[in-house]
């Protein structure tokens, strides 16, 4: 009686067990063996022998044979990624590349829960400059200097600064440099014109470039210009604390720390007081950036320009294609500066490392890698061979027929050095706290950049990085 | 002696075959809850007790953990300014937006449920139409009808000659804008809870006050009131949990951008939640953010729900044997 019962219920199991993998399983294959054979001999040899069955659903694993290939995966936070994907795909090398789309909000903090769990890092992770000395400082990260790896010979190559961001303290280097941002005043040809102002790019240079010994000052009597001529409608630029701020701080190197130094009294105050001085003579629209109002401003021809890297080419050309041809560049005041860029890196979790590393320096560290995604995009190569080639000579529709990539390369090139910090993204939210006092409620910048020094010293003390 | 402690050995073998019987009698029983009990422990239990475990180190993710003690909590109570302000905001924001919320939804699904209105299921549904909306698109629609430019908010006010407001942009304005949307999404749920609720009310009571000579507002407290107590007890420890959590509507209004900080000016719509999740994924080193310290603040947190639940719990309990 008992054993009869064991025996129905075991049974019973089984089915229960094999409806399970049945409906588990993506083929229904499983389903139909279930139901005839024990559970023991339903298994994945079944699945790959069955016709019908797609080579890609076995995606790490190898399958017998090479059909199949081995598939990286590759997180970026734009989706332009999807351009690397395609084009190294066509090489056919012996992995394809699968690009991940993760937000920019939270693609840093994905790959660190990565870290912190043990498990789901992609093969090949972006780092945005803002966040790399959060990662650079402490592990997860291969040392693409040492076997298998060979990163030491690029060193000449890159763009000197960038190299220093991506090492650690004892000279590993564990984010290979991808872009950077070299960044300079945009205008609008069509406004300025129909303002009767200069706007052709030489006119503009001379009057406002460090390239013409010109100032902030001297961009400060442009946008002067710009208002009076409009009757107030039209402003030079959106915010004074992303385009005058943003700009005048990082001409000073973008950062507050100098290595573990904090320096922002001495970087931030007079950045800050020229924008407090530019929102007072209301020469920004007082708009705000990245958001909606921001989109409308464009759409409205509420500003002529801003101040910007030259990353901005890509979502300006998709997200307002109405403004192509009519956008021009000239270097910013007093100095030439980067904004932004980013690294490449390969995570110790990777199981295919030689492959990553292939697709790596294909994508970071050869000029057809770099200029597949710097054309349609305006990501500017960190690796300098890049810029021989013909295209940084031609005219760019986007700008109007302006040679601008030999711009950007102009300006890459005198960038003063930057170094990271862990405590970096930190410094920048303390920072722009008191920056909004500022500009929202009119508080004396030089004070408010000392409240934010005191508040940061309080923020990072007794801290062992 | 002896028979006796045979007996009581023997009693307890006889138990424990009679457990072993009815535990393999109850075999499919325990089956078919194993696969709570097991997630629960792997996504539940198990981050819970890590969580404390973590609450005690020193911890950005990547490097080896420090054991400091208690030091996080000494921290977040004696010397984290921005902490208590996280705090207070939340709490705020549970006061005005939360509490008026759960109000306007028992009024509404009061009148709907009243009959004196026709086309219920239309009102129902979009009431509810907010809830279901998903966040970024709501992040959206509200970041375009804040702007301060060229929102439509602003535009609406430029016919009554009102100036332009800074709805996100200023400290004033920041925690209004966080309660209008927090009520525009949570008042359509609240509401149909509610509603549910009034409706599960035997309407022969309703019927037997009237007989009696009892008027709307003796209906409303008298009989509404006392039953509908378990669904507005459910109600108000949802929304304690939720309020103290309080976190997508600030993000979405406030969650800062590479030139603004999380929380808008003065960090008027900086919630625990966010602190807390910006100390750990965010600010990540050093020894006021990282995993461990964001754990302790979870823990924080988690002690005040608990306070606020069951002060509320204790309240609502000695009203209704008063009635």
């Amino acid at each position: 009686m008992a054993s009869n019962d064991k025996a129905l219920s075991r049974r019973r199991f089984l089915r229960f067990a094999a409806a399970g993998l049945g409906a588990a399983s993506v083929a229904g294959v499983l389903a139909a063996c279930g139901a005839a054979k024990p559970a023991e001999d339903t298994g994945a040899a079944e699945a790959t022998k069955a016709p019908d069955a797609p080579a890609t659903e076995a995606t790490k694993a190898p399958e017998q044979g090479n059909q199949a290939k081995v598939e990286l995966t590759f997180w970026w936070w734009d989706g332009n990624g999807q351009i690397w994907a395609d084009a190294y795909n066509k090489l056919n090398r012996s992995a394809t590349v699968k690009f991940v789309n993760t937000p920019y909000a939270d693609a840093h903090d994905k790959l660190l829960t990565s870290f912190a769990s043990g498990t789901g890092a992609p093969d090949i992770a972006s780092l945005e400059i803002g966040r790399i000395g959060g990662f650079t400082a402490k592990g997860g990260l291969s040392d693409l200097k040492a076997a298998p790896f060979d990163g030491g010979k690029y060193e000449k190559d890159m763009v000197k600064y960038k190299w220093t961001q991506g090492s650690t303290e004892d000279g590993r280097l564990v984010a290979m440099p991808w872009d950077i941002g070299p960044a300079g005043v945009w205008y609008r040809a069509d406004l300025m014109e129909k303002l009767g102002l200069p706007s052709k790019p030489e006119e503009v240079e001379a009057l406002i470039s460090h390239t013409k010994g010109k100032k902030w000052e001297d961009f400060f009597a442009l946008s002067q210009q710009v208002k009076e001529k409009s009757g107030g409608k039209v402003k030079m630029v959106a915010d004074a604390a992303t385009d005058i701020y943003g700009g005048a701080l990082r001409q000073g190197g973008e950062g507050y720390f100098e290595g573990m130094k904090l320096m922002i009294v001495e970087k931030a105050t007079r950045p800050a007081q020229l924008a407090a001085d530019y929102r007072k003579q209301e020469l920004d629209a007082n708009i705000g950036w990245w958001g909606a109002d921001w989109a409308a401003g464009v759409k409205n021809d509420a500003f002529a320009g801003m101040v910007i890297a030259c990353w901005m080419q890509g979502g300006l050309s998709r997200d307002q294609p109405q403004t192509a041809g009519k956008w021009r560049v000239v270097p910013a005041p007093e100095a030439s500066y980067n904004w932004g860029g980013s690294f490449c890196a390969i995570p110790e979790q990777c199981k295919n490392q030689e492959m990553a590393w292939d697709f790596l320096t294909w994508a970071c560290c050869s000029a057809e890698g770099q200029n597949a995604m710097f054309k349609p995009t305006g990501v500017f190569p960190a690796y300098k061979p890049a810029w021989a080639d013909p295209l940084y000579d031609a005219p760019q529709d986007f700008f109007g027929g302006q040679r601008t990539f030999r711009v950007w390369g102009d300006i890459a090139d005198n960038v003063a050095s930057i170094t990271r910090s862990p405590y970096d993204l930190q410094a920048d939210d303390i920072v722009n706290a008191e920056m909004a006092k500022v500009m929202k409620e009119g508080k004396d910048p030089v004070q408010a950049i000392k409240d934010a020094e005191d508040a940061a010293l309080k923020a990072i003390e007794g801290s062992t990085p | 002696m002896a028979t006796t402690t045979f007996t009581v050995a023997e009693q307890k073998a006889q138990d424990r075959r009679t457990r072993r019987k009815e535990a393999k009698r109850n075999v499919w029983a325990y089956v078919f809850v194993a696969p709570f009990f097991f997630l629960y422990s792997v996504f539940g239990l198990f981050p819970l007790l890590y969580g404390v475990f973590l609450s005690f180190h020193q911890w950005d993710g990547i490097s080896k953990m420090k054991w400091v003690g208690l030091l996080n909590y000494v921290k977040l109570f004696t010397v984290d300014d921005i902490w208590w302000q996280a705090i207070y905001n939340t709490v705020w924001l549970f006061v005005v937006a939360t509490i008026p919320q759960l109000l306007l939804a028992l009024i509404l699904a009061f009148i709907i449920n009243s009959g004196y209105i026709r086309f219920k299921d239309f009102f129902r549904a979009a009431y509810f139409m907010p809830f279901v909306a998903s966040a970024v698109a709501v992040g959206i629609l509200f970041s375009s009808l804040f702007g301060l430019q060229y929102g439509m908010f602003n535009y609406f006010l430029s016919f009554f000659g009102i100036d332009k407001i800074d709805w996100l942009g200023s400290a004033l304005w920041l925690k209004p804008s966080i309660v209008l949307v927090t009520i525009w999404q949570w008042t359509g749920y609240s509401m149909i809870i509610f509603l549910a609720g009034l409706q599960s009310i035997n309407p022969e009571l309703y019927e037997a006050a009237r007989v009696d000579g009892a008027d709307t507002s003796d209906v409303f407290w008298k009989i509404t009131m006392p039953l509908m107590r378990p669904v507005i007890l459910f109600q108000v420890v949802t929304s304690i949990i939720g309020a103290m959590q309080n976190f997508d509507i600030p993000v979405m209004l406030a969650g800062g951008t590479q030139s603004s900080a999380p929380g808008g000016t003065d960090h008027a719509g900086l919630t625990a939640m966010m602190q807390l999740y910006w100390s750990a994924f965010k600010y990540n080193t050093g020894s006021k953010s990282g995993f461990g310290y964001a754990s302790a603040m979870s823990f924080i947190l988690f002690f005040m729900i608990v306070t606020f639940s069951y002060l509320y719990n204790r309240a609502n309990g000695r009203n209704l044997t008063e009635d």
